[in-house]
């Protein structure tokens, strides 16, 4: 029973280091970033701090799953509930920002976003959670709250995720150049990819269903890095490197021309 | 039809044609706001005078003069109706159409660009 737990406590702890590894090396890159791309580019360092930070007490929660602890399992699920419904935040402000360009307009309109969260985890923390149920490979709370369910599917749920759907439509009917291409969907697929598994994680009741979500969760994390800072053997292979070629300066081209 | 001619977005949009290599067409400042102007007086005559206003900046009176010849008259865009005085054609208004298009192409292709730069 314990190593379904253990297992999951470690794909949690996979997913922690892991955002918090890309959160780190984005932040620090942000010298190569232009002003332009700065507010986007600490969006998502927020962003994937936040699922860091929601999967810290999930690993802690999992380990006291295992060890029989179901008070700490309540603490740790509550403290998690609240990185969790603030992830829409950010990831609001960065489509907004990089659609529009205006800084405070997507400010505002996230801002909404922090009161949706604020009211999901003011009705999740009043009408309280059902559980824990232990399974095998899980521990699960049910949400003791239509309206916070309803909450937390339309307004974390649906309205970021047609975002995402819409900006990636829109980088798919223009022609760009393929590493443009692969450089701007691969993010969106990614953020996506962590995005609604973790939502489906948060409200599945069956617990193979919910260690598969995050084990799609770590693939999108490790995606997400992959898009930002792909090897140059994978650039090679998906022909996506910006420039292959050294600049020939050397001789005349009307020299080339004529076969000189 | 009427609608204003906005000549810093004209020089712009002629200037990132200049940049993809296309100088004369849909790159050329004079040719656009000369087809422009054209398009504007559809069914009216065309003078100088009015041309003028919006190519000082950028040409002198002889360069019009010679493009008007050389350019859209050869070509059949506009008709010289008297001395000094141009309408322009049907094909003249394809011209026009196709240099809207030039325009629209620049904004979607400016769009997507600050996107991208936006794109940490």
């Amino acid at each position: 029973m314990t190593a379904g737990l253990i297992l999951n406590a470690t794909i949690c702890f996979a997913i922690t280091v892991s955002s918090f590894a890309f959160a780190w090396v984005l932040a620090s890159s942000e010298d190569k970033h232009n002003d332009k791309s700065k507010p986007a580019l600490w969006a998502l360092v927020i962003l994937w701090s936040l699922v860091a930070l929601t999967y810290l007490p999930t690993t802690i929660r999992m380990i006291a799953a295992a060890t029989d602890h179901p008070s700490l399992d309540l603490i740790m699920y509550n403290l998690a509930a609240v990185p969790f419904s603030m992830v829409t935040v950010p990831l609001i402000f960065f489509i907004l920002y990089v659609i529009t360009g205006d800084q405070k307009i997507s400010g505002y309109i996230s801002f909404l976003f922090i009161l949706f969260g604020a009211t999901y985890l003011a009705l999740l923390y009043s009408n309280g959670v059902i559980g824990p149920t232990i399974t095998g490979y899980s521990s699960m709370f049910s949400i003791n709250s239509d309206i916070a369910i309803n909450i937390y599917l339309v307004g974390l749920f649906v309205i970021p995720t047609a975002m995402i759907l819409g900006m990636m439509l829109l980088i798919f009917l223009q022609r760009m150049p393929r590493h443009l291409r692969y450089r701007t969907a691969l993010p969106l697929v990614a953020i996506s990819f962590v995005f609604d598994f973790m939502l489906t994680d948060m409200i599945t009741d069956i617990d193979v269903m919910q260690m598969a979500s995050r084990i799609f969760v770590l693939i999108g994390t490790v995606l997400a890095f992959l898009a930002y800072f792909p090897p140059s053997t994978l650039q090679r292979t998906l022909g996506i490197k910006a420039s292959q070629n050294e600049n020939y300066e050397e001789e005349d081209e009307e020299e080339d021309e004529n076969g000189l | 039809m009427a609608f204003e001619i906005d000549v810093e977005m004209e020089q712009k949009v002629a200037d990132f044609y200049q940049s993809l290599g296309i100088n004369q067409g849909p790159g050329d400042i004079q040719y656009r706001l000369i087809l422009l102007v054209l398009n504007k007086n559809e069914g009216k005559v065309t003078e100088f005078a009015d041309i003028r206003e919006y190519t000082d900046r950028f040409a002198d009176k002889g360069s019009i003069g010679s493009k008007m010849k050389t350019v859209f008259q050869l070509e059949g865009l506009v008709e010289k109706v008297k001395r000094g005085g141009y309408t322009i054609t049907d094909k003249g208004i394809i011209a026009a159409n196709f240099l809207k298009d030039t325009t629209d192409f620049y904004k979607k292709t400016k769009r997507m660009g600050d996107i991208i730069e936006r794109m940490p």
